[in-house]
């Protein structure tokens, strides 16, 4: 029970920013994120005999993370609305050009299609290699890479086309 | 490796290992400044990527799981509980059942048993040393008395008949002795009159509140037996 306890807790303290992250980009909802990130770790907990290999922690926490996000849809389908621009992060500090900047890219990045979007988190946020992400997703390599192409072109082809839309956001 | 397919590469992950990637991008400065450029929008996307994680998210976490437990652990402490309790309940009755039930049918498959089992205890040559003064006490618990001796009382014990408390007398017979069981009446043990097997009689009566059952060998006049009880026995209600 208590080495259970201690491997929980270490789970916990080290992967619970990276899953926030992940939900957050997958629901973009503080809550929703945080719901998402408890009931996943209840459900850790319930199953950790299972996890056998502490190196796959990451990757089954967010194959158990992306079942209960689809749960959710099954529960309740009118949450399931388009993103809404209001429900986006509000930077804490919009002094610095950096965090405009970053504000700008997090709309971009809800922006974009789910299936470009999902990818990208996985290997920026979590540092998936194109293999662990077809395997996560169920897809194959190409199509992974192929997506995360597309999605660096799209966000790429938005910095270098609106820098004035940017400016809107100093005043 | 031809500048499209860079690109393509350096796109979908510019911090690739490849060694054909890296090679190209070495071999170029095009190439070089491309990749760094992607690799800046990269550094940008992680910082857009990396919102703030509420505070004390962990301590939450760990704290759910640990009252989650707890409760998980009070239910099947609860379960275990009601389990053990089942269990005990089962054998209660079990053993309850085995010791109180009653396995004989008639008053006399019981006699002859009962007889049967504690013959060992007595022989005709015992000495009788109980009185009728004794006896009487005794049979106060039946609201009964005798009024006078049957015969030579070598013995005069309650005893459990069957589960009841009864008194039980052992008289010297003609060739053995003659057992008297006086049994509070009852429902559970078929009334018989005459009873036998192939060494002993027996003999039942009805009285008031109370069976007076007198089993004997094969030679014993029972019926005497009975009519003198019959003359002696005085019911006090």
């Amino acid at each position: 029970m208590a080495t259970k306890q201690v491997r929980y807790e270490a789970l916990v303290k080290a992967l619970h920013s990276d899953l926030y992250r992940y939900a957050y980009w997958l629901c973009h909802e503080k809550q929703v994120a945080e719901d998402l990130v408890q009931e996943t770790f209840l459900r850790a907990w319930r199953a950790l005999d299972s996890l056998k290999d502490e190196k796959a922690a990451k990757s089954w926490l967010i194959t158990i993370l992306r079942r209960e996000n689809a749960r959710r849809f099954e529960r309740k389908r009118f949450e399931m609305s388009e993103y809404e621009e209001a429900t986006i992060i509000d930077t804490h500090s919009t002094s610095s050009e950096q965090e405009i900047e970053n504000h700008w890219l997090r709309e971009k990045i809800a922006q974009m299609p789910e299936e470009y979007r999902e990818p990208l988190v996985l290997q920026v946020i979590g540092g998936f290699s194109g293999d662990e992400i077809a395997s996560m997703l169920s897809l194959n390599k190409n199509t992974v890479m192929t997506r995360l192409f597309r999605a660096r072109n799209q966000l790429k082809e938005a910095l270098d086309n609106e820098p004035k839309l940017r400016g809107q956001y100093n005043g | 490796m031809d500048d499209l397919l860079f690109r393509r590469n350096i796109y979908a992950d510019p911090k690739t290992t490849d060694p054909e990637v890296i090679a190209a991008k070495k071999s170029d400065p095009a190439k070089q400044k491309f990749a760094q450029e992607i690799e800046q929008l990269d550094q940008h996307i992680f910082d857009a990527l990396n919102v703030r994680v509420p505070e004390e998210l962990s301590e939450k976490l760990i704290l759910r799981q640990s009252l989650a437990s707890h409760q998980q652990q009070k239910k099947s402490s609860r379960i275990k509980l009601a389990l053990a309790a089942s269990v005990a309940f089962a054998v209660g009755l079990t053993v309850n059942h085995l010791q109180f039930s009653h396995a004989y049918n008639s008053v006399g498959d019981y006699a002859i048993a009962h007889t049967n089992h504690e013959a060992h205890y007595f022989t005709n040559t015992t000495e009788a040393k109980v009185t009728l003064a004794s006896l009487n006490k005794k049979m106060a618990s039946f609201n009964g008395s005798f009024t006078a001796e049957l015969g030579e009382l070598m013995m005069a014990d309650f005893c459990r008949f069957d589960g009841m408390k009864s008194l039980h007398l052992v008289f010297k017979g003609e060739n053995s002795p003659v057992n008297i069981y006086i049994v509070p009446n009852n429902q559970h043990l078929a009334f018989m009159e005459e009873f036998s097997n192939n060494e002993l009689n027996g003999v039942v009566k009805n009285f008031k509140g109370s069976q007076i059952i007198v089993v004997g060998d094969k030679q014993e006049p029972l019926k005497q037996w009975q009519t003198k009880i019959n003359e002696n026995v005085r019911w006090s209600i």
